[in-house]
């Protein structure tokens, strides 16, 4: 009965996390973005503690802690600060148009699921229903980070990745050990400010972050 | 015996309380925007006054125009023969699943879009062709949605969907229901043209598309017409309401327990109602080019409830 519970919450935050993941390609202004980011962290962290509980793993409690602290609070606190410097442009043209990239999405579930097929079938913990939900979300960050022109958006589908990394490896192997999460969590904290100061230079050249523009530098 | 005879009886039902469905949900909507609105029973009204009126056709109108209203009317009372609205398994739950229902929909939908393109207008030309926008992403996204439910019940027979969430109740908070719910939500304020995808008391032709394709029609075939597209509205409710909360449908054929389906049907379709009449009131009609957008993100939710129901057995 409890494996039964904890599977089915298990899937639950998975689908959670998939579903604000797919508002990336659904929305079009940089603050909704943020957001979707902001209540995706949530609900991931919730999940984390949720499994350190059912999975009998203290140490996710931490981690937990630590991810909310850092994805709910710091980096949107970042993101909201360059938004409001360079922000005030929408996605209105990105390369994929979005009911295109919505349908899109669904078939990279489908892919997901159908590359993790073997993966579930032959593992027996009680959170491999979320496993191919979680690389369903890796898939939509790199599709996000591959199909947006705005640096900005680019940065929030990179941190989406990051996420559904994470929500792949708790869920396959109960976690990660707290080092190596830390380590995780301070290179995606390097990283994020690495890029940070890419779009200020981005913007300072162009006067937009529209990466396309990057295209002008060849000539 | 009496299955059939409780068909008949759900088929007048449906058809006598459409109207006040409507009528409640335009009265909600007018006490939201803190007007007093129009009385529930005024469609029951407006229905009288259309039959009494003379019928006036454009010259250029063929046959089409005066034989759509009828098959549109008849298509939505047929779909109610088929849907669970008193009781969970019927007779004629053999002759018609979730995808005759789905096409019986589009059928209307379709003989209306005709039927706006037949006087030759512009604006029913402009309707038509919105509609068929609009059709062309939810139609597909309901068969999927129910489907969802299908896979969990293993059958598409919808009697068979009901008792298969009846006699396991978890199943109703399980992902793939939730999602579907969702996707059909969305699919019922665009089908039965609600904001934010069609404004139903519109008068600006900018911003019309179920009316612009009824623009031409007068007397008994307008009545008709809208007599139709509530009962449409009835229809979605309903498959909201019985398909996902099926608890107080009559699995026996005593009169206690149709008492009991009927005033459970009023109270969830009225808690509906007032769903549909808050989240009118709180938003804005979408620009015609970002609705594609708003279909497609129902779209993906009802794939991913058909995945989550298939690929988690």
């Amino acid at each position: 009965m409890n494996d039964v519970l904890f599977a089915q919450l298990s899937t639950l935050g998975s689908s959670l996390a998939l579903l604000f993941g797919i508002m990336l390609l659904w929305r079009r202004s940089l603050s909704a973005y943020v957001a979707a980011f902001q209540w995706q962290s949530a609900a991931l962290a919730v999940l984390f503690v949720m499994i350190g509980y059912f999975g009998h793993d203290p140490e996710l409690y931490f981690v937990a802690a630590f991810f909310f602290l850092l994805k709910v609070f710091i980096l949107p606190h970042y993101l909201r600060r360059m938004e409001k410097r360079f922000g005030g442009e929408r996605e209105s043209q990105p390369y994929v148009n979005i009911a295109t990239s919505l349908i899109l999405a669904g078939l990279l579930v489908l892919l997901a699921y159908a590359i993790t097929r073997p993966l579930v079938l032959v593992s027996t913990l009680p959170t491999r229903g979320g496993l191919p939900l979680a690389m369903g979300l890796i898939f939509v960050g790199l599709f996000v980070v591959v199909t947006r022109k705005k640096a900005l958006t680019q940065i929030v589908g990179f941190l989406v990745m990051e996420n559904g990394i994470a929500l792949l490896a708790v869920l396959g192997t109960f976690g990660i050990p707290l080092i190596i999460e830390l380590g995780v969590f301070l290179d995606v904290l390097m990283g994020f400010l690495v890029m940070q100061v890419f779009v200020y230079h981005i913007h300072g050249t162009f006067e937009s972050i529209d990466v396309d523009q990057l295209n002008e530098l060849k000539y | 015996m009496t299955g059939y005879v409780l068909e008949i009886v759900q088929v007048l039902l449906a058809l006598l309380l459409a109207p006040g469905l409507v009528g409640f949900v335009r009265w909600l909507k007018a006490r939201l925007q803190n007007r007093r609105g129009a009385p529930l029973w005024l469609p029951y009204f407006e229905l009288r006054k259309l039959f009494g009126k003379e019928v006036v056709m454009s010259n250029n109108a063929s046959w089409l125009f005066r034989v759509a209203p009828y098959i549109i009317f008849a298509s939505a009372v047929t779909v109610t023969f088929l849907i669970p609205l008193l009781g969970a398994r019927l007779p004629f739950d053999n002759i018609g699943d979730l995808l005759v229902v789905v096409y019986l929909l589009l059928l209307g939908t379709f003989f209306l879009a005709l039927a706006g393109l037949d006087p030759g207008t512009a604006f029913g030309g402009m309707g038509a062709s919105r509609e068929m926008t609009v059709a062309a992403i939810a139609e597909p996204t309901i068969a999927l949605a129910i489907f969802g439910l299908a896979l969990g019940a293993g059958s598409t027979n919808l009697g068979q969907i009901v008792s298969a969430t009846l006699a396991n109740p978890g199943l109703a908070l399980s992902p793939g229901y939730l999602l579907a719910f969702a996707a059909l939500f969305v699919v019922t304020l665009a089908e039965t043209g609600r904001l934010p995808v069609d404004n139903p008391a519109t008068h600006l032709e900018l911003t019309m598309i179920h009316e612009a394709m009824i623009l031409e029609y007068s007397g008994r075939y307008l009545a008709l017409i809208e007599w139709a597209a509530w009962l449409k509205l009835f229809v979605f409710f309903t498959l909201l309401a019985n398909l996902f909360v099926p608890w107080g449908l009559a699995t026996t054929l005593t009169p206690a327990a149709l008492v009991i389906a009927l005033v459970t049907l009023i109270i969830k379709l009225a808690v509906l109602g007032v769903v549909v009449a808050v989240v009118e009131t709180r938003i804005a009609k979408l620009r015609l080019f970002r609705v594609p957008e708003l279909l497609g993100m129902s779209f993906v939710l009802a794939l991913l409830a058909v995945t989550s129901s298939f690929l988690l057995k």
